[in-house]
């Protein structure tokens, strides 16, 4: 269950026999380190390439969208879609992409996490769980697109009756599917870093299985698989393809319910990252600011998800430590 | 202290999730088609009313139905018209699956998709609504050449002109295809829309892909041209330069008559050379043009209620206006009238099908 020799194995000798006397001089010496240097300023090069790629594209789409927000931020966000740029809105989008969300948060993390739990706490370390684990971690570098097709098939062809064919269920239900190879990933890694100690000492009190993963393994592993979840819901949030399949509209939407609107979840819908796909491709000039807009709002529900999942994470740490 | 918070919300939790699978649950059972008549909360009770009408298909028309679906919603109907836009090809298959109401199409549909239509038993009425044209366009103040054919544009812009920065360049290939349009020796630079754009696919499949075929090329343009999916950075870009080349929908160049110019067209090398005006787009003369269609399944005109008066609407003077508001030509009257027509008479079948 614990691959405990694992990491030795992959690592190298950090320098094969070495004599007493090179050490000597490698404490002692006054050489400089320059192949340190260099991989300090490779790993801050590194580092600083990554975030000034984020600030361009953080800069790029708020100055692109702030016209938007500025001249017309309420009938953009309440409006819906429609021909002309100056009155296209994102309420429909928006609804749509809330309600994906609140699939994969309802579905997909419960099942994720227990079924991560299972893996690592409960199933033999055998020749079927190792099946197990390879198939679901190859599950989870299946493209996005493949899994369009199988909630096309499964959740809009033979589930219609329940999920009323092309629908934000259907929609949801696909994205909850695609991510769950990444929570069940992502849980059991953090389930795995939890010191057998802790488990061991709860046995030796008389704890089942079930208290012990309970009151010892799921609280310290908490803030590792919030870093996995919240990672999975913004990946869920962005993706466009497999929507295409299951039917998101571009054009128009005719009906426009409220957000919490739970009769309507059966019929057609859209979401954010299809609207942005299909906007950024008009001819029409307008358009550009509101793709960038849609952009930026969709950012922000990613990063409010990732603070919140930050806040969680430090009250679990807080009551770890 | 957590645990208190902890259990109510817990226990809201699986209320709503319960809640959510009930009323979906519910929901499914009640219309299983798809298309029924449901309402949507708030809209009102009206039983006449009400309904959806689901669009799907070309690109090109969906600006088209899109807003004739918003005058129709403006003009106080509260039937839900949904439309999407995935591609001709797409909107057929869906379409001969009796998966939409009304499918766009930038072409006639094909043998193949009626075959397929026939064998779900599904009959359409087919719908001629719309001209789409295209003006090839320079410089206002280019005079060296007036008149240009097929071959000469697929000498110009086709996939073979890679690299050629002067109209002389593309002589070669033009008179291999048996052109004998005199190019000057000046700069050519090309303005014209990218690959994601109508526009584009128009030109190629007009234009380029007959001689592209012929020749064993791909149908495709040169890679290398200022591309802009805006009609203003194009045409911006024309004006650039006194000997440019380039071609934008044939709405957006009458809008900018006298600015730019735009090249009359002969379709063979020889041929007699048109003018883009709407009369000649609208006669089919000028012979970069195609016409847009709208089918409709005729079983649901009768079975869903939402579906006809939508399509009366369409066809309707306030609908059609549509057409020019989005960019493309107005078809002649009698075609529209023989359009109404058919819708009129419920004709189904293709009369444009191509092979």
């Amino acid at each position: 269950m614990i691959g405990g020799d694992a990491p030795v194995a992959i690592t190298t000798p950090l320098s094969a026999g070495t004599s007493p006397e090179a050490v000597r001089r490698r404490l002692r010496g006054r050489r400089v380190d320059l192949a340190g240097v260099v991989l300090r300023v490779a790993l801050l090069f590194s580092l600083a390439f990554s975030l000034l790629v984020l600030a361009v594209l953080l800069y790029d789409v708020v100055t692109g969208g702030w016209e938007v927000f500025a001249s017309r931020f309420q009938s953009f966000m309440s409006g819906t879609l429609r021909f002309s740029a100056g009155e296209s809105g994102i309420a429909q989008a928006l609804r749509g992409t809330l309600w994906i969300g609140v699939f994969v948060v309802l579905l997909a993390f419960p099942l994720g996490i227990a079924a991560a739990l299972y893996l690592e706490e409960y199933a033999a370390d055998n020749r079927l769980t190792r099946f197990i684990d390879v198939n679901i971690r190859n599950l989870a570098g299946v493209p996005s697109i493949v899994y369009g097709i199988l909630g096309f098939t499964i959740f809009v062809k033979s589930l219609s009756g329940l999920t009323g064919g092309r629908s934000v269920i259907a929609g949801g239900l696909t994205l909850a599917i695609l991510v769950l190879p990444l929570v069940i990933i992502t849980s059991a890694e953090a389930i795995r870093a939890v010191p057998d100690e802790l488990r061991l000492a709860g046995f030796g009190l008389g704890a089942t299985r079930w208290e012990v993963s309970r009151t010892q393994v799921l609280p310290y592993a908490a803030p590792g698989i919030l870093t996995g979840t919240v990672l999975s819901l913004a990946r869920a949030l962005g993706e466009a393809a497999p929507l295409i399949l299951v039917g998101a509209v571009v054009g128009r939407l005719g009906s426009n319910p409220g957000l919490l609107d739970l009769g309507s979840l059966d019929q057609r819908f859209t979401a954010l990252p299809i609207v942005i796909t299909y906007w950024a491709g008009l001819p029409q000039a307008d358009f550009r600011a509101l793709t960038a807009a849609a952009i930026v709002v969709i950012l922000a529900i990613v990063l409010l998800a990732n603070a919140a999942a930050i806040i969680l994470r430090n009250r679990f740490e807080s009551k770890r430590g | 202290m957590l645990h208190i918070a902890k259990r109510p919300r817990a226990r809201l939790l699986v209320m709503f999730v319960a809640l959510s699978v009930l009323t979906a649950a519910c929901a499914g059972g009640e219309d299983s088609a798809g298309t029924g008549t449901e309402t949507t909360t708030g809209s009102g009770s009206g039983a006449a009313t009400g309904g959806t009408v689901n669009i799907s298909g070309s690109s090109t028309v969906l600006p088209v139905s899109q807003l004739v679906a918003e005058s129709y919603a403006d003009a106080g109907n509260d039937a839900n018209v949904n439309v999407d836009g995935p591609g001709t090809g797409d909107g057929f298959q869906l379409f001969c699956q009796g998966e939409t109401d009304i499918s766009d199409a930038s072409r006639p549909i094909k043998e193949a998709e009626v075959a397929t239509c026939e064998e779900n038993g599904i009959e359409f009425v087919e719908l001629y609504i719309a001209i789409d044209g295209l003006s090839v366009i320079s410089n206002a103040d280019f005079d060296a050449v007036e008149c240009l054919s097929f071959a000469d544009m697929y000498a110009l812009s086709g996939p073979e002109s890679q690299g050629f920065d002067n109209w002389t360049d593309a002589q070669a290939i033009a008179e291999e295809l048996g052109s004998d349009t005199e190019f000057p020796d000046a700069p050519l630079n090309i303005s014209a829309p990218g690959e994601e754009s109508g526009t584009y696919d128009s030109y190629v499949e007009i234009v380029l892909e007959d001689i592209a075929e012929e020749r064993g090329q791909e149908a495709q343009t040169r890679p290398d041209y200022q591309s802009s999916g805006d009609d203003n950075i194009i045409l911006q870009g024309i004006q650039g330069s006194p000997s440019s080349y380039g071609w934008v929908g044939y709405a957006y160049f009458a809008e900018n008559e006298g600015a730019v110019k735009a090249f009359e067209v002969a379709e063979e090398p020889g041929g007699e050379c048109v003018a883009p005006t709407p009369e000649t787009i609208a006669s089919g003369d000028y012979p970069i043009s195609r016409p847009l269609f709208i089918y409709v399944n005729a079983e649901k005109a009768e079975s869903n209620p939402a579906l006809a008066p939508f399509v009366d609407f369409y066809l309707s003077e306030e609908g059609m206006a549509a057409v020019a508001e989005a960019g493309y030509v107005d078809i002649p009257e009698e075609d529209l009238e023989a359009t109404r027509q058919t819708w009129e008479d419920r004709t189904t079948g293709a009369n444009f099908a191509s092979e």
